[in-house]
């Protein structure tokens, strides 16, 4: 059990302290920085809420889409991409949308942590 | 350096009385430099730009003096650049290659120039100025002597691209299944080889100088090398490049019309809207392989910059727009 507030919520308070007090006092040429550095506090306090895999859901459509209980998520994810190299998928439809699903997927999970307001300006809530 | 100026340009002294960093410019150093001129063919007080490498920069990149080559030919083919001034790999100067130019006034920052609501009427004009200029870009055609040094149009070829792509994610730690999903599309859908021309090979909004309405310059020339001419259209058209309007298909500024119709009239030739697709897939795949070395000289090279590690993030953002490129349907089923 780890002491209150939590690593997630510490970092809101930071970023807000950065961008709403520390930001306006800093000369224009450090703003950038400033901001960049806010930037990847999002980033680490969404991957924090979310947990270190970024897409529990993903590995379990691959699970299925391989019926495969055993092999880990790293090595069903490379499986998947070398698959996807050589157009192991392409002699079936259904096979080729059912892949093409997981990836829309995973990618939608992965820009909900790395890039949001990405995701909201092509039309993905 | 105020020797090296001297010598170059006959003047008896030069005299450095500014030097200023610049921003921008992943890969490469930026030095604004102002100097005075005692006598010589810059007599007098002149602001110009010094360019030199980064500590360490991506693979791709041209040296300091052949990018000074190709900004040259670029110049005298009536391209609107800064003016290339000189050049020196003497490592007694500054340690490592690199070149002078007339530094031109203006900005080059994305998210100003695309945000802008000032500049807003005047983009379609720039956007068609830009198509233009491109145009002229592409009247550089090989063989050229003074460009020897660039690679023949073979390598520059989507096959060899595409081989370059997947080298590079065979290295990468992370599996990459949307990229090698894109890469394998582009593999089945090579167009067939056209006449090669000269490619900027990073013409996009963010390399280029407004000041104000006018367009003061075409900037980094790095990636220069022959290729296919829709490469660029391509490349400058992507999402990746469109900053804060993303619905502003031409670079973030204009639809894609006003673009194509400047190059199309400058060039006497069609737009192929096919062949753009295919460089548009093959752009955001470059990209993402770009970003995830861009990070690689952070995480791998030791280089202690925040930008160069939050841009691997930005590969995602690449692989949803090829999902959305190439299975516009699929996305209803997924989301």
């Amino acid at each position: 059990m780890r002491d209150l507030p939590t690593g997630p919520a510490l970092l809101a308070l930071a970023r807000d302290v950065l961008l709403n007090e520390l930001l306006p006092l800093l000369p224009p040429t450090a703003h950038l920085q400033a901001r960049l550095v806010a930037n990847s506090m999002a980033i680490a306090e969404r991957e924090a809420l979310s947990g270190a895999a970024p897409a529990p859901g993903i590995l379990h459509a691959l699970k299925e889409f391989y019926d495969e209980g055993g092999e880990g998520g790293e090595g069903l994810m490379r499986r998947f991409a070398r698959d996807l190299r050589i157009g192991t998928f392409e002699g079936s439809e259904l096979r080729e949308r059912h892949a093409r699903e997981i990836l829309w997927g995973l990618t939608i999970a992965k820009l909900r942590n790395a890039n949001p307001r990405f995701l909201n300006a092509n039309g993905f809530s | 350096m105020a020797r090296f100026l001297a010598q170059a340009s006959g003047a008896a002294t030069v005299e450095i009385t500014g030097l200023v960093p610049l921003r921008g410019g992943a890969v490469q150093e930026n030095w604004a430099v102002d100097a005075r001129f005692s006598g010589g063919a810059l007599a007098g007080e002149q602001r110009l730009v010094l360019r030199t490498a980064a500590p360490t920069g991506v693979p791709a990149s041209l040296g300091r003096l052949e990018e000074f080559a190709v900004l040259k030919a670029a110049f005298a083919a009536g391209v609107t650049v800064p003016e290339p001034l000189w050049a020196s790999d003497d490592p007694e100067i500054m340690g490592k290659p690199f070149f002078t130019m007339q530094r031109v006034e203006g900005t080059a920052a994305a998210h100003r120039i695309t945000r802008d609501p000032a500049l807003a009427p005047t983009l379609p004009a720039i956007a068609e100025r830009l198509g233009r200029e491109l145009a002229r870009i592409h009247t550089i055609r090989p063989p050229r002597t003074d460009l020897a040094f660039l690679a023949p149009y073979e390598k520059a070829q989507p096959a060899h691209q595409i081989a370059g792509f997947r080298a590079y994610l065979d290295s990468h730690p992370t599996p990459r299944p949307v990229l090698e999903w894109g890469i394998r599309w582009l593999e089945t859908h090579i167009p067939p080889p056209t006449d090669p021309v000269l490619c900027h090979h990073d013409f996009r909004t963010g390399n280029y100088m407004l000041d104000g309405a006018a367009l003061t310059g075409i900037l980094d020339w790095e990636f220069s090398g022959w290729g296919d001419p829709h490469e660029d259209i391509g490349w400058f058209c992507s999402k990746g490049w469109r900053f804060a309007r993303l619905d502003r298909e031409a670079g973030g500024i204009a639809d894609r019309a006003p673009f194509y119709q400047g190059y199309e009239s400058e060039s006497a030739r069609p737009v192929d809207p096919r062949r753009v697709l295919f460089w548009e897939v093959l752009a955001s795949a470059r990209w993402a392989v770009i970003a995830l070395q861009q990070s690689d000289r952070y995480m791998i090279g030791g280089e202690r910059n925040l930008d160069l590690a939050l841009t691997g993030r930005r590969a995602t953002e690449c692989e949803l727009e090829i999902l959305m490129l190439l299975d516009s349907g699929g996305v209803a089923s997924s989301a």
